[in-house]
């Protein structure tokens, strides 16, 4: 029987640690336990035929490390781990066809981009080096485990994916909080391997057994592959002063069998175990009975932190970013600011938004490479599930790829085109999708017309194996300005949908289109349709009325305990009507101008505000010369005196910023207008905290800064250089480590583009190091950096 | 028995000096009212996302002029050697915030500049507020040297990834390191501390 379909049947068993074995067996500290592999066969061979012997169905190789970032003999080294298990097999006299070998695959000792240095691409490419040659070996499995980063999982299961076709089994590695070290519960986790495509998962290693019945547990709940747990022997810690240590073999043993009884299909051990555990194990969870997985209905996206579930209330997807109609967003996605749109992002996470959809599709820039960039950009700061919005295949498959959880798909129509681009690409990556209502010839006039064309949709994914449970229908409305039913067949269209088994979505603010006062009709359109079964709806959450609404509907509902949700959303936004411009300042205002004096005081919108009125009897440069540059010169001279300090100056730099960029729109538009300066962390570096200072200062003066971000190689400061035609160019490095990398890109600027000025900074620099590799300037801090900017710009 | 310790921490009671991380900051005396709210707030961020976390484990230790030899590396540095003479064993350990300090940074850079600077200020004291918390720990009962991070005294900063490797930290505290040695999460440290006299061993 193969193990694929074993592990419906009957209980499987892994085997356990391998590390103590060797140790005992004379394993040097220090050494790496897969060279044994190559110098120490037969021990390896013998500990495999113990596990055997006690009963282990899933033997495992030593190969945890087996990487190309810790070895170059792997073309050896992996072969002759399978070959220890193969002899082992040969030799073990027990009934072999239940026996599966199964390729190890542990992290690879990096941290992913966007918290470490290593690029998802290349993290693929190392796990498919080894892929690759395990394929030849003839092994059963790809087992991959201890994963304690989502996003590092993500990597290995699509190299064992694009490079083998054995079952790929996962197994994650958790904290005491449940969680991976990076974040993830186990609901993302399981959203995100299942939709992956993976044969079973579970959790191993972690803290001990005892921590695991609770992980288990959570596992029963949310999957519907089979589960597997390999817990270690314990790690000692200390507790609340007292030192706890392993557990034996039988206290294992027991705990085992409790979580046996929860109803896991698969069970074994790892760090600290040995082959007396399994065999105990086998012992004492032999009268209990195997239950199968339970395939779950529910359906489910997820980012890197947290799963969000449909169905029981509404979800709210925020639009904002996305072009269509949107003047200041267009010009943020032509310039390359996606800091804009990560703010846009926050705004709405912060309004209310459980999902981000995610648009940047606009004719005069490369859609597939912004549209990476972008998820790229929110998903390093933002955990929300992000809904994928483009109609590009390139720009959806990247997108798909290097997204870190479970995405939304927006989306697919029942034209067989729409279908024969999104479906494979769902099959492969995974996710959910937005269905919308759209046919051949358009979209029906009826409900039931709509409701056709999503069974036409739901019965083509099944083709791919796709499960209805992934697809969300979107019947689609109309301005009802336009088509007195618009409103009436939507909603019967959703009744209809819903009956199908599927869920439902809408883009709601289409219905008041043309109309005066278009949030109430937004508003009460949101209501029909959640009463009639709507699941989520995508729209502005930063509308008040809208999310008021949308509140209250949950809470009548009954899906919000004690009215807290909305109580709260009503307390943050009461309803506008006396305040706005009641209390008059009555703060003493060290006789600045009201502009002035925000800036001082660090107040970004009252900032912003005080220029547009200014603006409106004077004009932008006069605002920026006789206003915002006087106060920051004002902070910046408090701030060397000693008399202020870096929060505040940055903060004075922030609504500086808002001014200027309210003034800047006055200014008349010309390319070469603004003094450019370019900005990188060198490379190896990934600390950028005093580089992002010296940028918003240089900006509150008004210098335009393109940041290249941290860990940037030479080449690339150089060509950005060129192409930009910058004068100046800061570096920063904050590590002894990284000085070499500051003199490199120094010595290649002066070389290749001998009018670039460069000004160096960052904590281990100094004066004579910046003379000796050559720089022009030092800043020995983000003040000095605008001075000497000034400087060479000639203000 | 395994050999490596884990210790976790609790994010709300670890020790953070706050006139510590102003001072990182380039603050001097007493912080005004309007720059103790931030702290607050701050503060407040941080102890909500912070993960203390810990790992020790001992290694025999002979010290010579400049040459230190654990049981897993050989570092040469005079400094340490001077620091741990007269120690046969020492502790060897690993402490971090976790990541999701690091997502909060991301998050602060791209929002609030100012919150930033000081969030990072508070998040350096912290971890060094949980390693003197690890350290007294292991203090107790024991006569010890003080605690020896690389990076300082000439040790190289490439012994980092001994350090690492001996308490398994990737997969108990899932600590990384780049190329350069910059440990991932970066509120992190790696430190040995030498053993002088072990209460425990007088009996």
């Amino acid at each position: 029987m193969k193990l694929t379909e074993r592990i419906y049947k009957r209980r499987t068993y892994f085997d356990g640690g391998i590390g103590t074995l060797l140790q005992k067996a004379g394993l040097p500290s220090g050494e790496m336990p897969e060279n044994w592999n190559l110098t120490h066969p037969d021990v390896l061979r013998d500990i495999h035929l113990a596990y055997m012997n006690a009963g282990a169905n899933v033997i495992t190789s030593n190969t945890f490390g087996a990487n190309c970032l810790k070895f170059d003999n792997l073309e050896t080294m992996i072969p002759a781990a399978f070959a220890a298990m193969q002899e082992a097999k040969a030799l073990f006299d027990g009934e072999r066809s239940s026996v599966y070998l199964a390729f190890d695959m542990g992290p690879l000792g990096k941290m992913l981009e966007p918290l470490g240095d290593f690029p998802f691409e290349q993290a693929v490419e190392c796990f498919a080096k080894s892929v690759r040659i395990a394929e030849t070996c003839g092994f059963d499995l790809i087992l991959i485990e201890t994963m304690s980063d989502l996003y590092e999982t993500k990597a290995a299961v699509l190299a064992a994916k694009e490079n083998s076709t054995l079952p790929v089994f996962v197994t994650n590695a958790y904290d005491e909080t449940g969680h991976l070290l990076t974040g993830a519960n186990v609901a993302s986790v399981v959203a995100t391997l299942e939709s992956l495509g993976v044969q079973a998962l579970g959790a191993n290693c972690s803290l001990g057994p005892q921590q695991m019945v609770d992980i288990a547990r959570q596992y029963l709940e949310h999957a519907s592959l089979p589960v597997i747990i390999n817990p270690n022997a314990g790690v000692p810690r200390v507790e609340n002063g007292h030192t706890v240590f392993d557990v034996d073999a039988q206290a294992f043993s027991l705990i085992m069998r409790e979580i046996a009884q929860l109803g896991v299909q698969a069970l074994g051990g790892c760090c600290g175990t040995t082959p007396e555990f399994i065999r105990l194990l086998l012992q004492k969870t032999a009268d209990v009975p195997f239950s199968a997985p339970q395939k779950k209905e529910t359906t489910v996206i997820s980012s890197y932190t947290h799963a969000v579930t449909f169905g029981k209330k509404a979800v709210v997807i925020g639009e904002r970013i996305n072009p269509t109609g949107k003047p200041k967003l267009k010009d943020a996605l032509r310039r390359g600011d996606l800091d804009y749109l990560v703010r846009e992002g926050i705004a709405q996470q912060e309004s209310g938004a459980e999902v981000l959809d995610v648009n940047v599709g606009l004719a005069e820039i490369d859609e597939t490479a912004t549209l990476v960039k972008t998820v790229k950009e929110l998903q390093s700061v933002l955990n929300l599930p992000l809904q994928i919005d483009t109609v590009r295949a390139s720009a959806l498959e990247q997108a798909l790829r290097i997204y870190n959880g479970k995405p939304l798909i927006n989306s697919v129509n029942a034209k067989q085109k729409s279908m024969d681009t999104v479906f494979p690409l769902m099959q492969k990556y995974g996710g959910a999708v937005i269905a919308l209502t759209i046919g051949e010839d358009g979209i029906p006039a009826t409900a039931e017309g709509r409701c056709a064309l999503a069974k036409t949709i739901i019965d083509e994914a099944a083709r791919y194996g796709i499960d209805k449970k992934d697809i969300i229908v979107d019947p689609l409305c109309m301005a009802v300005s336009s088509d007195d039913n618009a409103g009436r067949v939507t909603l019967d269209a959703i009744r209809l949908i819903k009956r199908m088994g599927v869920k439902t979505c809408l883009g709601v603010s289409n219905i008041s289109f043309a109309l005066p006062d278009r949030p109430a009709v937004t508003a009460a359109f949101l209501a029909m349709a959640l009463e009639n079964g709507l699941d989520c709806a995508i729209l502005n959450p930063c509308s008040d009325e809208i999310m008021r609404t949308l509140r209250a509907c949950v809470m009548l509902a009954g899906n919000d305990a004690h009215c807290e949700d909305y109580i709260a959303f009503a307390a943050a936004h009461p309803r506008a009507a006396v305040s706005a411009s009641a209390a008059p300042q009555t703060q003493k205002k060290d006789e600045l101008p009201e502009l002035m004096y925000a800036i001082v005081k660090g107040l970004s919108a009252k900032a912003a505000a005080a220029a547009q009125e200014l603006l409106e009897k004077e004009d932008a440069l006069q605002v920026i010369e006789t206003q915002i540059i006087p106060a920051l010169n004002l902070v910046g001279e408090r701030f060397e005196k000693g008399v202020l300090f870096l929060p505040q100056l940055l903060m004075s730099a922030e609504s500086a910023n808002a001014a200027f960029s309210v003034a800047a729109q006055k200014l008349p538009q010309s390319e070469e207008s603004r003094d450019r300066v370019l900005l990188a962390t060198v490379q190896g570096d990934i600390h950028d905290i005093g580089k992002n200072i010296v940028k918003v200062l240089l900006q509150s003066y008004g210098f335009e800064v393109l940041d290249l971000g941290k860990d940037v190689p030479p080449q690339k400061v150089l060509e950005a250089a060129l192409q930009y035609d910058v004068r100046l160019v800061g570096l920063s490095a904050l590590m002894t480590t990284t000085l070499d990398s500051m003199q490199e890109t120094v010595a290649l600027l002066r070389e290749r583009a001998p009018q670039v000025q460069t000004l160096v900074g960052g904590a281990v620099l100094t004066q004579d190091y910046a003379d000796l590799i050559g720089a022009t300037y030092y800043a020995k801090d983000a003040m000095q950096s605008v001075h000497f900017a000034k400087r060479v710009f000639g203000r | 028995m395994s050999e490596v310790f884990l210790s976790v921490g609790n994010a709300q009671t670890i020790r953070i000096n706050r006139r510590e991380a102003a001072r990182y900051l380039g603050y001097r005396g007493v912080l005004a009212p309007d720059a103790e709210a931030l702290f607050d707030v701050c503060e407040r961020e941080l102890r909500a996302v912070a993960a203390p976390r810990a790992v020790w484990r001992t290694s025999p230790v002979q010290s010579d002029e400049a040459l230190v030899t654990f049981s897993f590396c050989k570092v040469e540095s005079a400094a340490l050697a001077k620091n741990l003479s007269g120690c046969k064993k020492a502790f060897v350990f690993a402490a971090t915030l976790g990541a999701g300090v690091d997502r909060a940074m991301l998050r602060l850079q791209k929002t609030d500049p100012a919150k930033a600077a000081v969030f990072d200020a508070l998040a350096s004291a912290a971890v060094e507020g949980w390693c003197n918390e690890v350290n007294e720990a292991l203090s107790q009962g024991r006569q010890t040297c003080p605690r020896f991070s690389p990076g300082y005294g000439g040790v190289a900063l490439r012994h980092q990834a001994d350090l690492l490797q001996f308490l398994d930290a990737q997969r108990k505290l899932g600590i990384t390191l780049s190329e350069t040695f910059f440990m991932s999460p970066v509120k992190s440290v790696t430190a040995v501390i030498g053993i002088r006299r072990d209460e425990d061993e007088t009996h």
